[in-house]
């Protein structure tokens, strides 16, 4: 089996460390990477902003990109998946010719837990450090992508990991709203505190950097221990945080 | 628009009893929903199939409103078209004018704030009341309605009880169930007196031309019932095609709204009154009000005209939860207000509220017809940037990192450059703590991890493709960890529909006793106290003549033939109690369906504080969809007002404290004969 990795920019820049604990977990499951070159950023946060000029262009470069070979395309965010799969179908309604792209694409897109349990069948994981987790189901991943139960499959079938499914209750990121909203945004990220702390994990666990960037940085501020960590981390053995 | 919006966000956000007010709303309502939801068989089914009938309306809009308008005509319902929203008020006025009216006791309508109908009738010089209990202590205390469900939920009692002390006399209590007695008395005066009720329409029928009231409190049937005059205002998009399509939304609207497997009353108006005495308004007038509704159907916000008003999303709104209604500065807040305000009223204005989501999805989880608000705020987002609508720097920010990562060496570049510049700002930390403005926007709360100085692209050059990159993390083959769901429990189907009705109706705090048709007054004597006042009955002419004997022997009157009653004791107003026939019972919800009667059925159980309603076992029906097929629909069509009663009059409009009996009667008694 061959995937194309499409790593979302925020892994690229911010959490490179994500990306080679992915590359590490596929390789584990006998899979191919191929990661191209020439991607950066899939749209989502200029889709999202409203600015859909801007996006068009960064989606139609990320088609052209994945367009390399008809290998699926793995993204380790539910956020950039959902972007790919659902939301380049609104962007470009009006473009028939990139409408068919997008939609071929988006037929051979798939987030990383979807793509291990689904797609390679993966029942279980062993041979990493367990303890205590608390799972955050990332709104785009559950709602926009309907992916909840492979991930916990997964966490949970690590030998002495004990996880805690946190409310689905969003973190208040939501891209550009944290800095647009930032009083509404941080009053949400106060509820999630509350509940990862209530948890008593050690460690919270998601399937986007982005939510666990978050989260992460208003647990630093309130000078609190706990730590955020990408599955993919978990999967390969990488008992810190996110970076 | 914009900057007075972040205002109210940071004054609500600073309220500590709007905060947990609205907490306990969402932790409240929520729940509810979650319980209500669970009593259908196949609630994914029922959702598809109330999408299903309200796309229908989309679709066949004008031929639909054709039929329904057609079917109201038919019914000797005054039908008027408005526009705008001054043409609707206008109208309203004229028909005032025309029947010399002064007092108006008013229903709650979401449209007539939509229309800002009140301080029109009152610059013309009539006096409006609102009679919903939230909506009472919000317009005597001048504010907008704070949710389409709850209007005062950002009330604390103390804050009720001060402003029931200004105005209307009374000394200060904390005592709800005092609040809302005061509240009652008061307002059972504006009933008995008003000289036009105005109500909105929840839903409508296009086969029957029914007008469908879903209320809890009972002053929906005040205002259709008593003032000679009764008009309705109404959203054109409120349509499904026949009353059997009303009765799947009806599964769906008060389980979502409020927990309910159907409110207190469900009243359904199929025309005027017939008679000189109360039952029903004799003059009854239609307002269909357009007021932006065909041009929101032309664009892609028009999805968002399926909403059924329910409120479900505005409580799952983690974004609603932090901010309240009045932040919103439109009478349709929350998540598909972000949507309907800017589709009716224009982005210029409104367009900024879609901004207030963080996309995560809750609404059109929440949603019973499951309407696609993320793709809508998404929409309005783009009209909105499009418009020129945004903080300067982000749009800058936006257009110049798209012009950027369509190039990726230049992107490469720029990631390099951040690196040094935020590890700079690191000063050797792991994180950084603080961002110059305007990214302080940011770490006012949170940490921010410094851009990573070899990034993904150069591990991945650098390293041969990540040669490399290893876990002794491995797949396991064997071995299915996840435990099987467990067996779906087997839904008790009671086959005696009497057990049913009696589990429904007792949960909703009302009371059924079985009783032998010859033992109905020996039954009543025993359960009214002795000092009970007067009473009275809307009798059956020829049922039950041994039962009306002993009724008349006991000096309990007989409701019939004149409105006002010309005495004390055959006025409903005064009596103590009512007794009525049903003329159906619905096993799941612990329904009676009470039709208007020459004898004075709507107002005998409505006025009285306690109500009995005799109920034969043989007219139970599995529910309002079987009592429909089983002849219900004719009954419908030949009754200008039918109302379906499920338990006590109540309210949870302070502090979401319920209180039985604020319009209608607080006691219900069914006595089921075999």
């Amino acid at each position: 089996m061959r995937v194309q990795l499409f790593a979302t920019c925020l892994v690229d820049s911010l959490f490179p460390g994500v990306g080679e604990a992915v590359v590490a977990v596929l390789r584990a499951c006998e899979v191919q990477v191929a990661f191209p070159l020439d991607q950066t950023c899939c749209g989502q946060p200029a889709f999202n902003a409203g600015d859909w000029g801007s996006s068009r262009k960064m989606a139609r470069q990320t088609i052209e990109v994945l367009e390399a070979t008809q290998d699926p395309v793995v993204i380790p965010s539910g956020s950039c998946a959902h972007m790919v799969r659902h939301g380049y179908l609104q962007l470009f309604a009006d473009e028939p010719a990139w409408l068919a792209r997008a939609d071929q694409l988006a037929s051979r897109t798939y987030e990383l837990s979807q793509f291990l349990v689904d797609i390679l069948g993966v029942q279980a994981w062993a041979g990493v450090p367990g303890g205590t987790c608390a799972y955050h189901p990332s709104c785009h991943l559950l709602r926009g992508m309907g992916i909840e139960s492979q991930p916990l499959q997964l966490l949970e079938s690590i030998p002495e990991m004990q996880v805690t499914r946190l409310e689905p209750d969003c973190c208040g990121f939501g891209g550009v709203f944290s800095v647009d909203q930032p009083e509404l945004s941080s009053a949400m990220l106060a509820r999630k505190l509350q509940a990862v702390h209530a948890s008593q994990a050690a460690r919270v666990i998601g399937c986007d950097v982005s939510c666990l960037m978050h989260i992460e940085g208003g647990l630093r501020k309130q000078g609190l221990d706990v730590r955020c960590a990408h599955l993919a981390q978990v999967l390969a053995g990488d008992g810190g945080g996110l970076r | 628009m914009s900057v007075s919006f972040h205002q109210s966000v940071r004054r609500a956000l600073s309220n500590p009893v709007l905060q947990e007010a609205l907490d306990n709303n969402a932790a409240r309502r929520k729940a509810g929903a979650r319980r209500a939801n669970a009593t259908l068989d196949d609630p994914v089914a029922v959702r598809q199939h109330a999408r299903a009938i309200r796309q229908t309306v989309l679709d066949d809009w004008e031929p639909m409103l054709a039929r329904f308008i057609g079917a109201c005509q038919a019914n000797r319902i005054v039908v008027l078209q408005a526009s705008s929203a001054e043409q609707a008020c206008a109208h309203v006025l004229e028909i005032a004018r025309r029947h010399d009216v002064r007092l108006v006791a008013k229903a709650k309508s979401m449209v007539s704030e939509e229309i800002h109908l009140n301080p029109y009738l009152e610059r013309a010089g009539l006096k409006v009341v609102e009679t919903d209990l939230g909506e009472f202590i919000v317009q005597l205390r001048g504010e907008p309605p704070a949710h389409i469900i709850t209007p005062a939920l950002h009330l604390r009692r103390q804050e009720v009880g001060r402003t029931f002390a200004e105005h209307l006399g009374m000394p200060y209590t904390e005592d709800v169930s005092a609040m809302t007695d005061v509240a009652r008395r008061t307002l059972r005066q504006v009933f008995l007196t008003a000289d036009m009720g105005i109500s909105g329409v929840n839903l409508a029928t296009a086969d029957t031309g029914t007008l469908c009231l879903v209320t809890n409190e009972g002053n929906g049937r005040m205002v259709t019932t008593l003032p000679p005059v009764h008009v309705a205002l109404m959203g054109i998009e409120r349509l499904v095609p026949t009353v059997e399509d009303l009765a799947v939304i009806l599964q769906l609207l008060p389980r979502n709204a409020t927990g309910q497997i159907l409110t207190s009353y469900v009243t359904l108006i199929q025309g005027p009154g017939k008679l000189a005495i109360a039952d029903g308004s004799q003059h009854r007038y239609l307002i269909l009000v357009d007021n932006g509704r065909r041009a929101m159907h032309a664009t892609p916000l028009a999805e968002g005209l399926m909403c059924i008003r329910c409120g479900a999303c505005l409580n799952a709104c983690p974004v609603f939860q932090e901010l309240g209604g009045h932040a919103y500065g439109s009478p349709y807040p929350g998540p598909i207000g972000s949507i309907v305000s800017p589709g009716l009223f224009g982005v210029a204005a409104f367009g900024h509220l879609a901004k207030a989501s963080t996309l995560c999805g809750a609404c059109q989880e929440a949603c019973p017809i499951g309407i696609d608000i993320p793709r809508m705020l998404l929409h309005v987002r783009h009209q909105h940037f499009s418009g020129g609508g945004g903080r300067r720097y982000l749009r800058v920010g936006l257009r110049l990192f798209g012009w950027g990562a369509t190039r990726p060496s230049l992107f490469a570049a720029a990631q390099r450059m951040a690196a040094l510049a935020t590890s700079l700002l690191a000063r050797g930390k792991n994180w950084l703590r603080w961002l110059p403005p305007p990214a302080n926007a940011w770490t006012g709360s949170r940490h921010f991890p410094p851009i990573a100085t070899r990034s993904l692209h150069r591990r991945w050059r650098e390293t041969q493709g990540l040669a490399r990159a290893s876990t002794n993390g491995h797949p396991v083959d064997h071995a299915v960890l996840r435990p099987s769901d467990p067996e779906p429990a087997e839904s008790p189907s009671p086959q005696d529909l009497c057990v049913q009705f009696t589990q429904a109706l007792t949960a909703v705090s009302g009371e059924v006793i079985a009783v032998d048709p010859s033992q109905i007054f020996a039954t009543l004597e025993r359960l009214l106290p002795p000092d009970r006042g007067p009473g009275l009955y809307a009798g059956q002419a020829g049922a039950a003549p041994a039962l009306v004997g002993e009724l008349n022997r006991a000096g309990i009157e007989m409701l019939q033939g004149q409105w006002p009653a010309p005495s004390d004791s055959l006025n409903p107003e005064r009596a103590a109690w009512g007794i009525v026939w049903a003329q159906a019972g619905l096993a799941d919800s612990g329904t009676v369906v009470l039709p208007s009667s020459p004898v004075g059925t709507l107002t005998a159980s409505l006025l009285p504080p306690t109500l009995a309603v005799i109920l034969s076992q043989g007219d139970l029906h599995a529910d309002f969809a079987a009592w429909l097929a089983a002849g219900g629909k004719a009954e419908l069509k030949g009754s200008p007002m039918v109302v379906l009663v499920t338990g006590p009059s109540r309210t949870s409009d302070i502090e979401m404290t319920m209180t039985l009996g604020v319009h209608g009667p607080g006691r219900l008694i069914v006595l089921l004969t075999p």
